[in-house]
């Protein structure tokens, strides 16, 4: 190409200028209270599917017969318990603000305030922890 | 009383001589309290040092051409004031996940092709002749994406997106947001069209929603939201047999 | 042997080159563009035009009245026949750009809204909030890139046209990101490099508006045209220069000096806050004079308050305003008046054109700020502008394309040697230059100081002459100038001087040709000749290069033909 050769002749341009390529440090996640929300909300998945699992081989065993169900009771199981009930509720919390974000209604031709829809969302959460409880006890008592 | 200085440090990267960027001290006069972090490299490079190099040209804020990272954080510099600073030093660097060609100038050849993979101009079926005048639109339907149109390609959220800098084949805060701004103009018939790039496994699906990128936008346009209505539009449209809007 | 070129090469990514490249490929879809741009083109400097676009689109305007307030606005400099076409390609170019994309505001029948604006006498401005520059940009830049045939060299900067034969075919471009000079040719070239507003210091115009597509057309030989008019805005904010614009006033701002009085009843009674730039400017700069003006920690300055409009009219119609009021003075115009001084801000000045973009030299077109087809005369009005380059851009490029389809190719010969001695040229001067010892940025900056207190809003033949024997002391200075950075890698150093070196020969011209202008006219303001003068100066100036900084000077007609010169008053 008449350019390039042409340009070569008169300087001595590097043909390609070298970038230098940025890399994340190993340590990212600490430096924004951001990024460090983020990085514990994505790790406590992991405790929390571990005690989903522990769940399912419960109902299994349940499933069984009651002799076979023998639920753990020992106190570490139960702060484990509560660590990962902790860990739900923050992710329900992230999910459920999210729903403000994301979802855009019209009433009467005017957007619905994202505010009140993050209520409602919490709103129809509680209703359905409540309908979930009642459930349960009730089949409990079956 | 001695003249109120500011000392600016700026990553210098020359690669015809330097193998990694290194940190460079200037000592600036702080004159006047309106003062920002651009006017003191121009003071720099005026007075100082010639060969500072960065991008910049507006500095009102609108062309999109001075982010760098101050202190840490993704900023406009002509809108990063000097006194929000003063008197510790500030900090300038090259934008986070983007490569940098030199000092404060960085490589975003990869947004401007994925600015053009989203197709970003109204696509019609068939094309309103001219001489039929203007699409009839409301201002509340230009309500409806207007958010997303504001956006002035300046790059911050790339550089708060670590998603972006772990995997640079993401498409990204602003792309998301810019194709969002057509899907959801009452004149656009182009979703289809959009949906295959936006549905990619590098496409939005890979956002895991940090949210930084919508808390650093110089201006509001909440790529986070775009990028989480997206997916829900996507499901949706997978899930029921019958479209938005064609 | 494979050749870099294009039938139709765009210099500038602003809204003139991009609507012309777009005109190219619509007229001729087998025609090849290339677009070069020294920043990408969504950083161009139309980015910031906030107020508006006019065209007489609404049923209670006509394309009469709208070309009577241009001429009027123009001080009777416009030519006649170019302003009838305008008006009339506005409305279309607007209702293209409506297709586009653009996010017009709107009435509530859905239709594009009209705002009104200074120097118009019905509401005609169209405008997207108080964006309309922005997204007029990237509206029309993005629709740009479904075109196959427009290939971009973003981030290139042009430093010589290629003539041969008295005609254009191409240019040099510094490829700033390689260090690379690169012959870029084309049957037919397209100037749209915008305005000059950085050889003022204090101005509305960004770093990029450094005149070089004037400087580029007038070393090859054209003409430049009526440079003495320089627009001064009303309503600049101290220190930055940042715009507030003139949407304010439409929307109903009113202009107040110390006294709290709307001083402008003495000098515009009809028009009061929507009088032409202009005059509002000249009557700023004499209230400060007579004591009347506020004085700040920048130097005077008056209110423009928007209080009385209340919350919601600002945040629909004015919420950039708002926001800079916010970010960059800490104020909020809601509650707070606004502090405002006269500002440069538009040249109406620019590469001799005709109405199809047509310069004197054969292949060569000019569109946009940098061009002068003969539109605004003495004094734009506001949103005449971004049209302007709709229009004439559009213009330009179908010509070219059309001109491009004949024309003969390019050939390599010549180029060769001409790119060769472009790239020596700029490395002797600059990079490989030993022992200078002037720095770029105080001669700059010195420039500037110059201009604004010679060639401002009032000008006298001292202050004039003054400033001609000191823009040559800077040329002097300029050639034994120092540069820092030896490095090829995106040196913006060298970039500095090449913009310095242009603006250092259009300055020149503005001040050589405002000398010769003994009346005042338009945007051109004589203390010494403070009247106009139709029976001299009914006329346009064209400058032409020569070896000394004083240009060859000619006059040539207005055009006139329905509107004949009355005396202008608002
Ligand atoms: C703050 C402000 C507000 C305004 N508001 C309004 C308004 O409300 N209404 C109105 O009608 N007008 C307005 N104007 C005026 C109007 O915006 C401009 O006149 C118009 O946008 C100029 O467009 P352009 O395409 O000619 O140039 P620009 O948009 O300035 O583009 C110039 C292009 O040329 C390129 N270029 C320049 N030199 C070189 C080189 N050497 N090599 C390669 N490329 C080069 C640049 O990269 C850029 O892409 C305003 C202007 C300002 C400054
Ligand atoms: S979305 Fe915001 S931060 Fe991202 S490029 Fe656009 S304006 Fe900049
Ligand atoms: S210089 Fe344009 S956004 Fe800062």
């Amino acid at each position: 190409m008449t350019t390039e050769a042409t340009a070569e002749a008169t300087t001595e341009a590097p043909a390609a200028p070298r970038e230098y390529s940025w890399r994340m440090p190993a340590n990212w996640w600490t430096r924004n209270r951001h990024y460090f929300l983020y990085t514990v909300r994505e790790f406590t998945a992991l405790p929390l599917a571990l005690w989903l699992l522990w769940l399912l081989v419960e109902i299994r065993r349940a499933g069984d017969g009651p002799a076979r169900y023998a639920p753990h009771s020992s106190t570490a199981f139960v702060v484990f318990s509560v660590v990962v009930l902790a860990f739900a509720l923050y992710h329900s919390y992230t999910f459920l603000t999210l729903a403000g974000t994301i979802l855009h209604f019209k009433v009467l031709d005017r957007p619905v305030p994202a505010r009140l829809i993050v209520l409602s969302q919490f709103a129809a959460w509680a209703a359905a922890s409540v309908v979930v409880a009642f459930v349960l006890i009730w089949f409990a008592h079956e | 009383m001695p003249d109120k200085t500011i000392t600016v440090r700026a990553t210098r990267f020359d690669p015809e001589r330097d193998r990694e960027p290194r940190m460079q001290s200037y000592e600036v006069p702080f004159t006047d309290e309106s003062m920002v972090v651009l006017d003191a490299l121009n003071h720099v490079k005026s007075h100082i040092d010639g060969s500072l190099s960065y991008r910049w040209s507006c500095r009102m804020g609108i062309c999109g051409s001075c982010g760098m990272m101050v202190n840490g954080t993704p900023k406009l510099t002509c809108n990063a004031f000097l006194r929000d600073y003063w008197p510790r030093p500030v900090v300038v660097q090259p934008l986070n996940n983007f490569p940098i060609i030199r000092d404060l100038v960085i490589d975003m050849d990869d947004f401007m092709h994925k600015l053009k993979s989203i197709k970003p101009w109204i696509i019609r079926k068939q094309e309103l002749p001219l001489g039929a005048g203007e699409h009839r639109q409301s201002n509340e339907q230009i309500d409806d994406f207007r958010q997303f149109s504001e956006c002035i390609n300046c790059m911050l959220c790339y550089a708060a997106c670590p998603v972006y800098g772990l995997n640079n084949e993401f498409l990204g805060p602003a792309a998301t947001a810019l194709a969002r701004r057509y899907n959801l103009d009452s004149r656009d018939q182009g979703l289809k069209e959009r949906l295959p790039v936006l549905g990619e496994a590098e496409g939005i699906w890979e956002c895991s929603f940090v949210g930084e990128c919508s808390v650093v936008c110089p201006k509001g346009v909440d790529p986070a939201k775009a990028i989480q209505q997206t997916k829900l539009d996507t499901t949706m449209r997978f899930v029921l047999p019958y479209g938005n809007r064609e | 042997m494979d050749f870099e070129s294009y039938d139709v090469l765009v210099v500038g990514g602003g809204l003139a080159g991009i609507r012309a490249a777009i005109a190219a490929v619509e007229a001729n879809p087998r025609v090849r563009v290339g677009m070069v741009s020294k920043v990408y083109p969504m950083r161009s400097h139309t980015v910031s035009a906030e107020g508006g676009a006019a065209a007489a689109l609404g049923p209670g305007d006509s394309f009469e009245t709208h070309a009577f307030d241009t001429i009027k606005g123009s001080d009777y400099l416009a030519d006649q026949e170019v302003v009838e076409a305008f008006v009339r390609e506005a409305p279309v170019e607007i209702i293209q750009m409506e297709h586009w994309g653009c996010p017009w505001s709107r009435n509530p029948d859905g239709t594009i809204a009209v705002r009104p604006f200074g120097g118009m006498t019905t509401w005609r401005t169209c405008f997207a909030a108080d964006k309309t520059g922005f997204h007029m940009l990237h509206a029309v830049f993005q629709t740009s890139l479904k075109y196959p045939q427009i290939t971009r060299h973003d981030e290139a900067f042009v430093t010589k046209l290629l003539v041969e034969d008295s005609r254009c075919v191409g240019v040099v471009a510094l490829d700033i990101r390689s260090g690379r000079f690169d012959a870029i040719t084309a049957k037919s070239v397209i100037l749209a490099t915008g305005g000059l507003g950085r050889v003022y210091a204090f101005t509305t115009n960004g770093n990029i508006c450094t005149g070089d597509g004037m400087a580029l057309a007038y070393r090859a030989g054209a003409g430049l045209k009526d440079m003495e008019m320089v627009q001064f805005h009303p309503t600049g904010l101290p220190f930055t220069g940042i715009l507030i614009t003139e949407a304010v006033r439409g929307e109903g701002g009113y202009l107040l000096n110390k006294d709290g009085e709307r001083f402008l009843k003495r000098y515009v009674p009809n028009k009061m806050e929507l009088g032409p730039r202009d005059i509002i400017s000249r009557a700023m700069t004499t209230e400060f004079e007579e004591g009347r003006g506020f004085e700040g920690p920048h130097g005077k300055y008056m209110h423009l308050d928007v209080r009385h409009l209340g919350e919601k009219v600002i945040d629909r119609k004015l919420p950039f305003m708002r926001e800079l009021g916010r970010e960059f003075l800490g104020i909020d115009i809601v509650t707070d008046p606004i502090p405002v001084r006269p500002v440069q801000h538009y040249m109406m000045g620019g590469v001799d054109a005709n109405i199809s973009g047509e310069t004197p030299i054969l292949g060569l077109y000019a569109a946009g700020e940098c061009a002068n087809v003969g539109l605004n005369g003495g004094n734009r009005l506001g949103s005449n502008s971004l049209p302007e380059c709709l229009v004439f851009g559009a213009a330009a490029g179908r010509a070219a394309a059309h001109y491009a389809s004949s024309a003969r190719p390019v050939t390599a010969n010549p180029v060769d040697a001409m790119l060769w001695d472009e790239a020596r040229r700029v490395e002797a001067e600059y990079l490989e230059k030993k022992g200078g010892d002037e720095r770029i940025g105080p001669i700059r900056e010195e420039m500037q100081r110059e201009m604004d207190a010679g060639a401002g809003v009032f000008r006298t033949k001292e202050g004039l002459s003054r400033l001609v024997r000191n823009l040559g002391g800077l040329r002097e200075r300029f050639e034994k100038v120092r540069i820092d950075d030896s490095s090829r890698t995106f040196n913006t150093e060298i970039i500095a001087a090449l913009e310095l070196d242009f603006m250092l020969e259009v300055a020149s011209v503005i001040a050589f040709t405002a000398l010769a202008r003994e009346e005042s006219r338009g945007a051109h303001a004589r203390r010494d000749f403070p009247e106009r003068d139709d029976e001299h100066f009914l006329k346009h100036t064209l400058a032409f290069h020569t070896n000394t900084l004083a240009p060859r000077l000619e006059y040539s007609d207005v055009h006139i033909t329905t509107f004949k010169p009355q005396a202008r008053s608002y």
